[in-house]
């Protein structure tokens, strides 16, 4: 960022951004300072300026017409820039959004599967091993091991070793129906099996703060929070 | 087509080739193999019991027969002896033999390949041929599973032994074998109190047929020690178990399996029923 002076606080400040040059000035101080500040920041950057596209905001003052027609008409011909526009509303904070209902409209059409699906049992001495994500329709015995990069999904009872998220990737979960594991691992962070809660739906364990938190699935509904269907 | 015909029913004509076995030691492998052996032969079928466990024989002397030993199955693979020589006749059961281990060799003297062409020539003299399959899943074992048409997998209601179970029953479905169960040294009472598994919680975990569940039972031990068969006793609950398990390899399916009962008398049962005491 350029200031325009650095003893003096300026009406001008410019900031180079992905559309062109962010110029955020003061409307309400008089129209030759500004001009006098503009010249003073774009003499600076003048190998920037030229064709440049500029932004010209005024924060959160509404500049009268006259004015912003004024500097457009003083930068084009003094600074040959190309464009002068006011800054889009709300710009920031709509784009993700757009590229949400981009990905829910379209992007998952494109989506080949991840998942490796497996029915069965799974028992004790054997290992099964998944590129993403890894869901089991049926039962996984203890002694029995199962690793996915991704999640880990067991639709039954998951009583062996399970391994998620191998080998960084602690955004990962595993979920059970019957949540009885010997030991499971999440990244890098190992939890040791855990005494039966009792509990009679499907419990699902995750990472928070570095430890491996196990939550009822239901009650919890960790991904109620995503605006958008995301894929995992 | 009438060749295949005669094939198929020469078929039916040999003999059946099961192999008991556990995975984990000690579970009662050896006293079920002598058990269902010696009530197989009791229906009239021609049985032999082979010792699998090459240089830890203990067959022998569950069934009372050590003294006999001459010959043992290796000499018999080897050639080192005729088949008749290394079978021993049971004096007490008709149509019993027992083809006994070597203690001074190891497992790796015989290969897999080896079994199967001498239970091939067993086959062809006796209805059943059991295996009695050593403890581990290393040589012994697939010596022993290499020849078997049927599998039966014995284990204890403890977490150990069902673990080790389990792993043996997915080898044995790696080689096309279906596994059936036996439950063996249930002590009712303590499962009635919750400290020991139900046979269901046992079968949740391995989902494989049962055939059978056995009670625990001190006559056991009187009868390894003694050489007497299990079955022969009259008043042994496990005998009688073992009993319906062989009708059951036999063919018969409708005998139900009987869930071994506490012998808590009534009013104590209906006391604990209705929360008075424990």
């Amino acid at each position: 960022m350029i200031n325009g002076s650095s003893s003096e606080k300026s009406t001008v400040r410019l900031k180079g951004v992905r559309e062109g040059l962010w110029v955020t000035l003061d409307p309400n101080q008089p129209v030759d300072i500004l001009k006098a500040d503009l010249t003073k920041l774009f003499a600076q950057a003048k190998h920037l300026t030229h064709n440049a596209h500029v932004i010209l905001d005024t924060g959160i003052f509404d500049a009268p017409k006259s004015l912003t027609d004024e500097l457009t008409r003083f930068l084009k011909d003094k600074f040959h820039v190309e464009s002068v526009s006011p800054p889009k509303q709300e710009t920031t904070e709509r784009q993700p959004q757009t590229l949400q209902k981009y990905d829910m409209d379209h992007s998952w059409r494109r989506q080949a599967s991840d998942a490796l699906i497996i029915a069965g049992r799974v028992r004790s001495g054997q290992k099964i091993q998944a590129r993403k994500h890894l869901i089991v329709l049926g039962d996984v015995n203890p002694g029995a091991e199962i690793i996915a990069c991704g999640d880990i999904i067991v639709l039954g009872s998951l009583f062996g070793t399970a391994l998620a998220g191998q080998s960084d990737q602690e955004d990962a979960i595993i979920l059970a129906l019957r949540f009885r594991p010997i030991q499971i691992q999440i990244g890098g962070i190992v939890a040791a099996g855990l005494p039966e809660s009792g509990s009679k739906t499907a419990e699902y364990a995750h990472v928070e703060n570095n430890a491996i938190i196990v939550e009822d699935y239901l009650t919890s509904n960790p991904f109620n929070r995503f605006t958008w269907p995301e894929i995992r | 087509m009438a060749g295949n015909t005669l094939t198929q029913s020469r078929c039916s004509l040999e003999g059946k080739v099961i192999v008991i076995t556990s995975g984990k030691g000690g579970v009662g492998k050896t006293t079920t193999t002598a058990s269902i052996g010696a009530a197989l032969a009791l229906e009239g079928k021609q049985v032999a019991v082979v010792d699998m466990d090459i240089g830890l024989r203990n067959l022998d002397v569950v069934m009372g027969l050590e003294n006999r030993i001459v010959f043992n199955v290796i000499d018999a693979i080897k050639g080192k002896c005729k088949i008749r020589q290394a079978a021993i006749k049971d004096r007490r059961i008709e149509n019993l033999y027992l083809f006994p281990a070597s203690q001074s060799d190891n497992k790796d003297v015989v290969k897999p390949d080896e079994m199967v062409r001498f239970c091939k020539m067993l086959r062809k003299e006796f209805d059943y041929i059991l295996l009695d399959c050593p403890a581990g899943i290393e040589r012994g074992f697939e010596n022993s599973i290499a020849p078997a048409d049927e599998a039966v997998v014995v284990c204890t209601p403890d977490i150990s032994s069902i673990r080790d179970a389990d792993r043996v029953i997915g080898l044995l479905y790696a080689k096309s074998i279906t596994p059936k169960l036996i439950l063996n040294r249930i002590v009712p009472d303590m499962v009635a109190r919750g400290d020991m598994l139900s046979h269901q919680d046992v079968v949740d975990i391995l989902s494989i047929e049962l055939i059978g569940l056995v009670r625990m039972d001190d006559q056991v031990v009187v009868a390894t020690n003694t050489g007497l068969p299990l079955v022969l006793q009259k008043d042994s609950t496990a005998g009688e178990a073992f009993r319906r398990i062989a009708q059951r390899l036999n063919g018969q399916k409708d005998i139900p399996i009987q869930i071994p009962q506490s012998t808590k008398s009534i009013w104590k049962t209906i006391g604990q029923k209705l929360g008075l005491g424990k």
